[in-house]
């Protein structure tokens, strides 16, 4: 009985500081508080600072700023502009035409940064005037970046990734790697949308591009060239066993700044507003770290989450049935709250519960990526809904109609998942052994 | 013990109670805390950013450790204790930002009650700074008597680093009359030493403190103007 009261107030304590508009992490903190005052006699305080001193010195964790930091310079280059002149050529003759520059431009863009709205931001600027300008219809455009963008997720680098192998203490190489081949199927399936509203709503499509010799299309792709040396040299070196996460993000980041220096974009105002940048993101989730690992401690003293773990055994639910309800509980929680928020705040429950039905942690993390990935789309708080109001002064309400599709297709990708898990864990127990 | 008296009353008082009757002073006599408040208010916003160059600062070293490590590994050399020099480095990037991240509206929260109406929006806001004080200035009480207790028990790294002794008497020096410091001097050693763990957790003791202030600091702020000094991050 005492877990059930330990749940309610736990519970209630939480919501009503995340509504009363609290600050995550430190949200986080007061229910760990409540926890530990109400149910151990240990004392709190100092239990908090040992945790939260461990969890915020912790040398997995420096992959996260250094990867922020990358995405911050690039966001800061003309790579939208390269990108787009890059990758036009190519996606023109695709049926659908230039719609696609929006999935690959966010799939390449992805390829080098950890966070969605920063992909968002980065492609839309370039994709969202051009396909105007093209008469390609509106809610397309919208709909198939606010889609995509959310591939910055789930392609390496990816900041909810490093998260979630920081808070279960699971190699953030083999995280990256599991995202690679899902993350690519989902831009595979939003190009097939793209493809069926070429050939289903004929009406709509703008008029065709002027054609263009194939020495010419070869010739602006060298745009795309330092952006794919990028993010081969990033992911590669992971790949290899070359160098570990953290040290790959260390090279990204020198990538980037050669990257900008090479395009006369990196000066002294750009470099710095990118530093800060990177600083005030990664202080943003540090506190939010802090605060979860406050609150597992909390709730390991409850015993709440053993219990809970053996409740579902007793359940003898199949893993199944325990995903769907899984994914129904995220896509809840992801109306309200961002995805790592929602991912730390529930890993110390998850985790022993899907440890004890057997599921894999590797291909669990990417299945939570996919489902909260749903959730920055989905109102009535989704960042990339946000940032795309922001760009394009639609109402919060139409941009989430747009993306209805997308997320019907990401909900389709959890079913994929889940039929064929060997496509998350096929290349992360296939990767060269490195140094740790 | 945790609060134990100071200057006759406890601790508790001036961490929780002063500050929330500084609040009520500031509510009640707008005009007056306007005009006292403007030079310490002015103070503070050079302080959270001068924080938040330290905290980048911070960011750079991370990135040196890290690139100095790949290099003494393709040298086939050993780099002892890189990755806790880089831990240290993450915490007080983390720790150091912590205000200034919060007054540049970085920090995250859920805010579909907040964006309701204009009136309620001041009440919770209200709120909401005030649980975030309480939070925070209880996190800066701990990180600071954590950060002692590692000192007066001669915590040092499980890990292989090590700090020159000279360095760890400059810090002391701080924390010290300076009557002692000839002393110090004196029965300092050249050598390098096991990292102490107070050292590195003087970011989590700063940060922490200036977290607390910077929300105290916005609460006062919003009784007397109506409004915080946190800027929303406006989208691009």
């Amino acid at each position: 009985m005492t877990e059930f009261y330990a749940t309610a107030i736990f519970l209630f304590v939480l919501f009503a500081l995340l509504g009363c508009s609290v600050w995550i992490g430190l949200a986080l903190m007061g229910v760990a508080w409540v926890g530990m005052e109400l149910f151990t006699v240990r004392p709190a305080g100092d239990a908090m600072i040992t945790t939260i001193w461990t969890s915020s010195s912790s040398w997995t964790l420096t992959a996260l700023p250094m990867f922020i930091w990358m995405g911050e310079i690039l966001y800061r280059t003309r790579l939208s502009e390269d990108m787009f002149r890059g990758l036009a050529p190519w996606m023109r003759w695709m049926p659908g035409g230039l719609l696609h520059t929006n999935i690959a431009g966010c799939t390449i863009f992805a390829a080098v940064s950890g966070s969605s709205a920063a992909t968002l931001t980065t492609v839309g600027k370039m994709s969202i005037p051009e396909l105007r300008s093209r008469g390609y219809p509106e809610y397309m455009i919208v709909g198939t970046l606010a889609g995509a963008a959310t591939l910055g997720l789930m392609i390496p680098p990816s900041l909810t990734l490093i998260v979630y192998g920081v808070t279960i203490n699971e190699s953030i190489t083999k995280l990256f790697m599991a995202g690679i081949i899902p993350g690519l199927i989902l831009a595979a399936l939003f190009m097939t949308y793209i493809m069926g509203w070429h050939f289903f709503k004929p009406g709509q499509r703008p008029e065709p591009e002027p054609a263009m010799s194939f020495s010419e299309m070869l010739s602006e792709s060298r745009f795309l060239i330092p952006v794919l040396l990028l993010v081969f040299t990033v992911i590669g070196s992971m790949y290899f066993g070359w160098a570990t996460a953290t040290e790959a993000a260390a090279v990204g980041v020198l990538g980037a700044l050669a990257l900008a220096a090479m395009q006369r974009s990196l000066n002294w105002s750009t470099f710095t507003q990118s530093l800060m940048g990177a600083t005030r993101t990664s202080a943003m989730i540090a506190l939010i770290l802090m605060g979860a690992a406050f609150l597992s401690l909390a709730m390991g003293f409850t015993g709440l989450p053993r219990a809970l773990a053996a409740w579902i055994e007793s359940m003898e639910l199949s893993p199944i049935v325990l995903i769907v309800a899984l994914t129904v509980f995220y896509i809840i929680l992801g109306m309200f709250l961002d995805g790592i928020s929602s991912v730390v705040l529930t890993m110390a429950i998850v985790e022993p519960m899907i440890r004890q039905a057997g599921i894999d942690v590797i291909w669990f993390g990417i299945f939570i990526v996919v489902v909260v990935e749903m959730a920055q789309v989905t109102p009535p708080i989704g960042f990339n809904l946000f940032v795309l109001q922001g760009m394009t002064q639609h109402e919060i309400s139409y941009i989430a109609k747009t993306a209805i599709p997308m997320v019907g297709l990401m909900i389709l990708m959890v079913v994929i998942l889940v039929v064929w898990p060997e496509i998350a864990t096929w290349l992360p127990d296939n990767i060269r052994q490195g140094p740790r | 013990m945790d609060w134990k008296p100071f200057f006759g009353l406890p601790l508790w008082f001036w961490l929780f109670v002063l500050p929330s009757l500084l609040t009520i002073f500031c509510a009640v006599f707008k005009r007056i805390a306007a005009v006292l408040f403007k030079p310490v208010w002015a103070i503070l916003n050079k302080l959270y950013d001068l924080s938040g160059v330290i905290a980048a600062l911070f960011m750079i070293t991370i990135l040196l450790i890290i690139v100095a490590q790949m290099l003494v590994r393709w040298f086939g050399l050993q780099f002892p204790g890189s990755t806790d020099y880089a831990g240290y480095a993450m915490a007080a990037t983390s720790f150091f930002a912590l205000a200034h991240a919060l007054n540049r509206g970085s920090h995250i929260r859920v805010s579909i009650l907040l964006n309701l109406n204009q009136h309620t929006r001041f009440w919770l806001e209200a709120f909401a700074l005030f649980i975030a004080s309480l939070t925070a200035t209880y996190f800066a009480r701990f990180a600071i008597k954590a950060n002692f207790f590692s000192e007066m028990l001669n915590d040092r790294t499980q890990g292989l680093d090590q700090v020159p002794e000279r360095l760890l008497t400059v810090v002391k020096m701080f924390g010290a009359s300076p009557a002692r410091w000839g002393e110090m001097w004196a029965n300092s050693g050249t050598d390098w030493v096991y990292t102490p763990i107070w050292l590195p957790q003087i970011a989590m003791s700063f940060g922490s403190v200036l977290l607390a202030i910077a929300l105290w600091d916005n609460l006062t702020r919003l009784v007397v103007h109506g409004s915080s000094a946190i800027k929303t991050e406006t989208v691009e």
